[in-house]
């Protein structure tokens, strides 16, 4: 059962995840990169992990998502503003990405037989269990991650803000 | 199987009862409304007037349809129904009394227990702001895309203040789920005396989530004409409004379990009545006191009047955010002094 | 450790300094502030912790954070006279020393979180700072361009992390070194694929060929001030944390990953030498000659002996104080002249022999000519990838360095040529700078065992 339901939202993420890329209309590809997202969340209760689940939904389609979203209908961009690759660029991303894709495929075989053997513990994303590794193994990560959110903070302030037209 | 019948039964039950609510919601607020303003209020279909929101559904379903254009029109159409979906999720993860039980079988008035229900709640509440952007949008009409663009950063702005506020009540409850955070308050002690001012900007941020007046800038008429709703009618519109009230529903009872005990009262589990009538009798507290919250929103769209954009933001960012905050620290402080970390 | 809490602090004091008003004593406090972060650094020194399995404190680290802080003075000291835009000046400290913070992480690193962690804030610091002239249509370039490609390099690095963690099911570096020693011959293809992608990602934020795309333009657009920090602490903070991450983790795989780092290696010597050439624009010759340094600096990785760490070390060391001179040099020239052209130099050494004599024995040190500390700096790499059989690479290594004495030299014939320049100031705290920088370069040069002997 569980299978199926994997297989199912694997499906269902990278075909919302080719139509972000494929859609002529950047709004579209916001809106179908959200039910990519509803998609991996459902990959995160499939892992027992309810917490990042909500988490996911919460931050990423909730919130960054509906930035994302903003700022296109702000800028109300259409075919016409975006310029023409060159045929050179298109080779060259796509042998890149099909380099790096016969990479990935190539990595999962044999990735059954790890030899590190040990059994991941499948109640960690429970609440209580996550709650307890980052406060007590990740401690210092989490700490430190402050100082990554205040540069981030105070730049986006800085950046943002009005300037006083002195001249 | 008996199971999966148990539940859709509760899931219909749950539906119509919020289905229900809001479409007498709308009778209400008119009634209310000329409470206020010394009217008498709609009373011409019905006695009472209590058909009016029949009356009302009707008039919207015989609308003239009109989708503009030029709009994305499966977008159009996918903008009330977001909004409506989502508004009816939420009712999911609410506790509306405790087990009955028949012939031994314990069956939860609640649909689902999600350990974390408050969680869900919010997902759900963020995911809301889709159906008013992307209707807003695909309307294709600049006073729709402003109310939209209003609405979403809105929304997006209290929910900041809106979870952290309710961080006080997890760091006291120690849970997410929501029946185990109503079970908690079972008597007296209700979540409103411990953390009064969560209490308070969890209501503030309700209104603004809900879009209700003061803070229903996003319909606000005098600049936007009819805001992110604009070029809809008929259905649609109703839709839009319809999910307005049921937001407005399913707040009251958030508000209710999270802060006033949800279906706890103080003694009544003293009247020594059989199980399942209290059951019935816990229920009916609930909505007593869904309804008391129903009508303050209501109370309240009578008698403030709406808020500058401006001062808007200023309240959520400046205001209700450090507040909330404070809040999480004297949480913590108090829970050190009175040795519960 | 130590290091990174006095950081953190120093950092939130800049940010309350424009609340409660003391934006005027800010800059002193901060100086002092580096100061005694640097004594405690020192006090430490010896040490050996482990913090919470997340950072490690041992000499490696507190050498390498030794050099961030002195570099981070001396380019405090330089901020002093450059500084112009007022308004923002403590959000810009703040930022800073925020980035500093990050450095420190990525020295100290024990665990690939912390890794990633101390990336991304320098790396977002970084962008916000070349970012912040924001009517500078070079500046928003650079910002622009540098968050574009560098979230694209940590996005290689999150993915190569977590197929690491896949293959060893641990994000502490000492453990996949165990790990990697253990089950050498039976690795899965997942775990090269996690390598590889993390290599990449590192490559980048050194500026490794053929990844360097970003940094000739982002270090041309940014402000001169940002460029001499992204230039010398970023730098070190990169280089340390990928010969940590190579030494730890993947020495047991020593034949999988050697031979495309030594094609990288000589790639970016010749490249970056070779376009450096080219240019006419004093801050683009500095950038691609930070390139270029990059390559030779990959040389110490690829040696992966214990002189490895003394002698990149000693080379970043050598390499941002040279920098560091080279661009305060280049600020007062073009607050003067208006523009980073080599022609902006003419007749410098007539009006300011001064000046004129820290570029002559800051360009002598960047090309590696005795007796600066530049010379030694290469010798002891050379040296270092010779005993693990690099000679081919090397030999490229010094061809490189025999061309980069070309455009290095330019800059010195420019600065005899003429004599129709106006004098050029440069405020105390500048001086003060150039002379520190001068004279530890040429000790350095002189007397190079104590440094190369910290790091066994």
């Amino acid at each position: 059962m569980t299978q199926y339901f994997f297989y199912f939202l694997s499906f269902l993420a990278i075909f919302f995840a080719a139509l972000v890329v494929l859609s002529k209309n950047p709004v579209h590809s916001v809106l179908y990169l959200i039910l990519c997202f509803f998609s991996i969340a459902g990959h995160y209760i499939l892992l027992n992990a309810q917490f990042l689940a909500a988490v996911h939904i919460i931050v990423y389609a909730g919130a960054i998502m509906v930035l994302f979203l903003f700022v296109l209908m702000l800028m109300n961009l259409n075919r016409d503003s975006e310029p023409p690759k060159s045929w050179q660029g298109k080779v060259a991303a796509t042998l890149a990405a099909g380099l790096l894709l016969l990479v990935f495929t190539a990595s999962i075989k044999g990735a059954d037989a790890l030899p590190s053997g040990n059994q991941p513990d499948n109640t960690v994303g429970l609440l209580t269990n996550l709650g307890k590794t980052l406060y007590n193994d990740f401690m210092l990560p989490f700490e430190v991650s402050s100082i990554l959110f205040l540069v981030a903070m105070v730049g986006a302030v800085m950046i943002g803000k009005r300037e006083e037209v002195s001249e | 199987m008996e199971f999966i019948i148990y539940k859709i039964i509760l899931i219909s039950a749950v539906l119509g009862l919020t289905l229900l609510v809001a479409m007498y919601s709308t009778y209400a607020e008119r009634k209310v409304a000329a409470f206020m303003q010394d009217r008498l209020g709609p009373n011409r279909a019905g006695p009472f007037g209590l058909l009016q929101p029949l009356a009302d559904g009707i008039k919207m379903f015989m609308k003239e349809e009109i989708i503009p254009d030029v709009s994305n029109k499966v977008l159009f159409v996918l903008g009330p129904c977001i909004a409506m979906v989502t508004a009816l999720m939420t009712g999911v993860v609410i506790p509306w009394g405790p087990d009955l039980i028949i012939g031994g079988t314990h069956y939860p008035l609640q649909i689902t227990d999600v350990n974390i229900g408050v969680l869900y709640v919010f997902g759900v509440v963020s995911i809301g702001v889709y159906g008013i952007m992307i209707g807003g949008w695909a309307s294709n009409n600049k006073y729709a895309l402003l109310g939209a663009i209003r609405a979403s950063s809105q929304m997006i702005s209290y929910e900041v203040a809106m979870g952290l506020s309710i961080i006080s009540i997890i760091m006291m409850t120690g849970t997410l789920s929501l029946r185990e955070i109503v079970e908690q308050q079972a008597g007296a002690h209700w979540n409103v005396f411990y953390s009064p001012l969560a209490f308070i900007i969890f209501l503030i941020c309700a209104f603004a989530e809900c879009n209700r007046t003061p803070f229903d800038l996003p319909e606000c008429e005098t600049e936007l004409i009819g805001g992110y709703h604009t070029e809809y009618s008929s259905m649609k519109l109703g839709f839009y409004l319809f999910a307005e009230y049921i937001n407005m529903f399913i707040s009251s009872a958030i508000i209710s379990c999270v802060f006033f005990g949800g279906y706890n009262f103080p003694g009544v589990d003293s009247l020594g009545l059989s199980n399942n009538i209290m059951a019935f009798l816990h229920a009916g507290i609930l909505f007593g006191k869904i309804f008391f919250f129903i009508f303050f929103f209501m109370w309240v769209r009578w008698t403030i009047p709406r808020f500058r954009y401006d001062q808007l933001m200023n309240l959520g960012w400046k205001g209700l955010l450090p507040l909330s905050m404070v809040n999480i620290f004297i949480t913590g402080i108090v829970m050190y002094l009175a040795g519960k970390l | 450790m130590n290091a990174l809490i006095s950081l953190s602090v120093l950092g939130i004091v800049a940010m309350l300094s424009e609340i409660f008003n003391f934006k005027k004593f800010l800059y002193s406090l901060i100086l002092l502030g580096l100061v005694a972060a640097i004594g405690v650094n020192v006090m430490e020194w010896g040490q050996f912790q482990l913090w919470y399995g997340m950072m490690i404190v041992d000499e490696f680290t507190l050498a390498f954070s030794g050099v961030i802080l002195l570099t981070g003075f001396l380019w405090f000291l330089l901020v002093a006279d450059n500084h112009q835009d007022k308004a923002h000046i403590s959000d810009h400290f703040a930022i800073s020393l925020f980035a500093m913070a990050g450095a420190i992480v990525m020295v100290s690193y024990n665990n690939l979180s912390m890794l990633f962690l101390g990336i991304e804030i320098v790396s977002i610091s970084m962008y916000i700072m070349a970012s912040t002239q924001k009517n500078d249509l070079g500046s928003n370039e650079a910002g622009f361009k540098y968050f574009l490609m560098g979230a694209f390099a940590t996005g290689f690095i999150l993915f190569g992390t977590a197929l690491l963690y896949g293959a060893t099911a641990t994000f502490d570096i000492q453990k996949i070194g165990v790990f990697v020693t253990e089950h050498n011959s039976e690795l899965p293809a997942i775990f090269y694929a996690g390598l590889i992608l993390i290599m990449v990602g590192m490559a980048f934020k050194i500026s490794a060929v053929p990844f360097h795309w970003w940094a000739p333009d982002v270090y041309t657009g940014s402000p001169t001030l940002i460029t001499a920090f992204m230039a010398t602490i970023v730098k070190t903070a990169a280089f340390a944390a990928f010969l940590r991450l190579f030494i730890t983790c993947f020495s047991g795989v020593e034949l999988f990953w050697n031979q495309t780092i030594m094609i990288m290696a000589g790639a970016t010597i010749l490249l970056g030498n070779i376009t450096a050439l080219l240019q006419n624009d004093f801050k683009r010759i500095l950038a691609f000659s930070s390139v270029a340094h990059a390559g030779y600096m990959l040389l110490a990785v690829l040696a992966m002996n214990n002189q490895s760490g003394g002698s990149l070390l000693f080379y970043l060391l050598a390499y941002s104080i040279s920098s560091l001179s080279a661009f305060a040099v280049l600020l007062a020239v073009a607050n003067l002249k208006g523009n980073t052209n080599v022609q902006s130099f003419k007749g410098l050494a007539k009006k300011n022999p001064f000046l004129a004599f820290v570029v002559i024995v800051a360009m002598l040190s960047l090309a590696g000519i005795p007796p600066t500390a530049g010379f030694f700096a290469k010798y002891y790499i050379f040296t270092a990838a010779i005993a693990n059989n690099y000679v081919g690479l090397t030999l490229v290594a010094i061809t490189g360095s025999i061309v980069s004495i070309f455009y290095y030299f330019r800059i010195v014939i420019v600065m005899f040529e003429g004599d129709e320049s106006t004098e050029v100031t440069v405020g105390s705290n500048t001086k003060a700078l150039l002379v520190i920088c001068s004279v530890l370069v040429i000790l350095l040069g002189l007397m190079p065992d104590f440094l190369i002997g910290l790091l066994k």
